[in-house]
């Protein structure tokens, strides 16, 4: 049994400056980039902020409890904060739950991941089985590329539909430069089928929200967006999986969250989808049923529904990239209003999914 | 209070030890099939699983998605909290949220770590800055150390009243099945006599490194009758955080700012006004021997400095006024994933009436405590009273 959430407003946003290397700002200071606006756009200080939902991993810090680091700029000193090891999606609907409860009022919520200081290949190496896969070395692309093969060898789509998929995010990102498809398809092999374009880059990045529960949002000047619902569903680990190029847990995470809400995939104006690598938009965006082939293809790269941000592949972090997603589609309903779907993923092979629901304008505004 | 009443309705632990017999994914399933099997449930009666673990330890990335299978997550949604020594309170706090707000209606909670699979010491010692603590910390010992001594210092407890509580905790340990160090016979001068680890910590004031699981059913109040005859009804909840670094809390374990605040509120909540009278079990994370003496001195279980006189007078034992830990506590047992869950399970079976040997005569009210990370402090009180909402 679950309930809708009724009671969780987003009333600020924020966002550090995404870029491959943030070699001027210390990890802390990154999440303070994200966090300071988001204060600002709500119109309250750190020290109103009771507590805190923090998503981060100790593998990309290198440091175990990595959110001691930023309890502080949440207002964790003498305040409430928990970590998620996970999307900070997730560290939304936790903190939806904690406000939903009654314990918390105004919360920070926080994603952070400096990946220009990991070592990326023994990070993705370790969330391998130690006894049984790590002696062959792989990382996420060499799975990513089986999980590729798969998808390709059904017809359905090509490594052209990926490129596409690259070309069309890419026009929308707001911090890499536009690719055209010849250039993702002429980029270096990595593993077979894949090409180093088809990976989103891997980039230092932090993303905030400030929530409140009704209360507070009432007393607040910040225009506010509802968190309508949410869910989560989690497959079983990519070698125990028979097919690993679909994603029915995509699809029941959003049904779920969907119900939960009363919604149907008609009724939303904004749907924002996360995968670090391109196939991965074609394998979750015909999970939720939006269509197949090339028909699909052609409707990723004209709608204006179909993530308008872009998502992962136009330039975020791991963990982050799901909440700076939330942050963008929060934009855009406080502009124009509407329903919005945001989907965000954890682990090797589109392992966990996060679904998120969102609603703002007109009729929000006078709730 | 909450939207929905909650209740802790079952309990799993492992054996707790040295587990050479088993893998981690194995420990925790062993914690998730004592827990359910304890009620007659399974996998399928359960809607989220929340699990707990730090991955640095065993050096595995992802952890909840490897182990999913075990786990029981598959096809539910799974959350991963990683919070330090915390992290099986603030698991059981997320499963307490998510009942709580009316998200789901069973939430099992599972914490798990299998020491000897990793280097604890090295994992710990990342916990620090690494440009200004690492070099000078070495894992939990030494914070300790460094605490105990301004402990000392500003309360004047002694050794031998360190001492006193290592004994006690391994002796409360020998009526617990699944404790890692039941030691019968220890004595306050085998305590003091044992290896000088950093003072004024010797290597019995420490707790041991574990492997271990534990398991918890967070249900919602329409079902948690059903599920168990005297469900641990969850009271209060309270976290509260200290400042990163050290030199920031001055007197940061005599002066405990996140137990004192967390105690605060989690008391207000659950209407204590005198705690050493009004809960009648207490368990308490205590990573050494003088860190037990001041908590319980921060929880209001005495005036502040008076630490020494709950062991000296047998306040804390298990015949005492509030007896503390009688589980054995983390001096005896510590996975540190599962550590703090193991807490609150060990309160819920004593308000459920089902701690076996070492249960405490005409449990109401009980408190679990988790410590860890920047000295921060998660807190639940659990009662047989269904709250009133």
């Amino acid at each position: 049994m679950s309930t809708t959430h009724s009671n969780t407003w987003i009333v600020g946003l924020g966002e550090a400056r995404t870029a491959a290397r943030r070699d001027d700002l210390a990890l802390n200071e990154l999440a303070w980039e994200a966090i300071a606006p988001a204060l600002r756009d709500a119109g309250v200080t750190l020290s109103q902020i009771t507590g805190a939902v923090t998503a981060s991993q100790d593998f990309w810090d290198g440091r175990t409890i990595s959110s001691m680091n930023v309890n502080e700029l949440v207002g964790g000193a003498t305040g409430s904060e928990a970590k998620v090891a996970a999307d900070g999606t997730q560290a939304l609907a936790y903190a939806a739950a904690r406000i939903e409860d009654g314990d918390q009022h105004l919360n920070l919520v926080l994603a952070h991941a400096k990946e220009s200081q990991g070592d990326v290949h023994s990070i993705e190496l370790a969330a391998f089985d130690p006894f049984f896969e790590r002696q062959l070395d792989p990382d996420e692309c060499v799975l990513a590329a089986m999980q590729a093969q798969q998808l390709y060898a059904t017809g359905r789509f090509t490594a052209e539909h990926a490129a596409r998929v690259v070309s069309a995010f890419r026009a929308r990102s707001q911090v890499l430069e536009p690719l055209g498809v010849e250039q993702v398809l002429a980029s270096a092999a990595t593993a077979t089928p894949l090409r180093e374009l088809d990976r989103a880059p891997l980039m230092d990045a932090a993303a905030a929200l400030v929530v409140c529960d009704d209360l507070v949002a009432d007393q607040l000047a910040a225009q506010r967006v509802r968190v309508v619902a949410s869910s989560s569903r989690t497959s079983a680990y990519w070698s125990q999986r028979a097919c690993i190029h679909d994603a029915p847990e995509a699809a029941a995470a959003a049904t779920d969250a969907l119900g939960l809400a009363g919604w149907s995939m008609d009724d939303l104006d904004v749907i924002e989808l996360n995968a670090p690598y391109a196939h991965q938009y074609l394998i979750l965006a015909s999970a939720l049923g939006l269509g197949d082939g090339e028909q699909l293809v052609e409707r990723m790269e004209s709608d204006p529904k179909l993530s308008p941000s872009g998502g992962w592949l136009a330039g975020s972090a791991s963990g982050v990239a799901g909440l700076r997603s939330v942050v963008d589609a929060v934009a855009r309903l406080r502009e124009s209003g509407g329903r919005a779907l945001v989907h965000a993923t954890t682990g090797l092979c589109l392992q966990s999914h996060h679904v998120v629901l969102l609603e703002g304008g007109a009729q929000e505004a006078s709730r | 209070m909450s939207r929905v009443a909650s209740a802790i309705v079952a309990t799993g632990q492992t054996e707790h030890g040295r587990r050479l017999d088993t893998s981690m994914a194995e420990l925790a399933r062993e914690a998730i099939d004592r827990c359910l099997d304890s009620r007659g449930l399974s996998l399928q009666d359960v809607d989220a699983v929340v699990a707990g673990n730090m991955e640095m330890f065993e050096g595995i990335y992802l952890v909840d998605q490897l182990f999913v299978g075990a786990l029981g997550a598959i096809g539910k949604p799974l959350y991963k909290l990683n919070t330090g020594g915390t992290v099986g309170a603030s698991t059981a706090l997320a499963c307490y949220h998510l009942v709580a707000s009316g998200r789901h209606e069973r939430v099992l909670g599972v914490g798990f770590q299998k020491q000897s699979d990793g280097s604890t010491q090295a994992a710990i010692t990342t916990v620090g800055d690494p440009v200004w603590e690492r070099a000078v910390m070495a894992g939990a010992i030494g914070n300790f150390a460094s605490m105990a001594s301004t402990y000392i210092a500003e309360s004047g407890v002694t050794p031998e009243q360190a001492a006193k509580v290592a004994v006690l905790a391994r002796r409360n340990a020998c009526r617990n099945p699944y404790a890692h160090l039941r030691m019968p016979d220890i004595t306050v001068e085998q305590v003091l006599e044992s290896e000088m680890l950093a003072y004024p910590i010797h290597r019995l004031d420490m707790c041991p490194s574990s492997d271990g699981a534990c398991a918890i059913l967070m249900a919602a109040e329409d079902v948690a009758g059903d599920l168990a005859d005297r469900p641990a009804w969850v009271h209060s909840v309270a976290t509260v955080h200290d400042q990163q670094y050290m030199g920031d809390s001055p007197k940061r374990l005599a002066v405990m700012r996140s137990l004192r605040g967390a105690a605060a509120k989690a008391y207000k909540l659950a209407g204590i006004d005198y705690p050493l009278r009004q809960l009648d079990v207490a368990e308490v994370y205590e990573p050494a021997s003088y860190a037990l003496l001041a908590m319980c001195e921060n929880l209001g279980f005495c005036a502040m400095g008076d630490g020494g006189r709950l062991i000296d007078e047998g306040i804390i034992t298990m015949e005492g006024q509030l007896p503390v830990n009688p589980s054995g506590g983390v001096l005896s047992t510590n996975p540190v994933g599962a550590t703090a869950m193991i807490r609150v399970a060990e309160a819920a079976s004593q308000v459920m009436g089902e701690a076996g040997e070492h249960q405490i005569e005409q449990v109401h009210r009980a408190l679990a405590t988790g410590y860890g990370g920047n000295a921060w402090t998660d807190m639940m009180i659990l009662g047989d009273e269904r709250p009133s909402r």
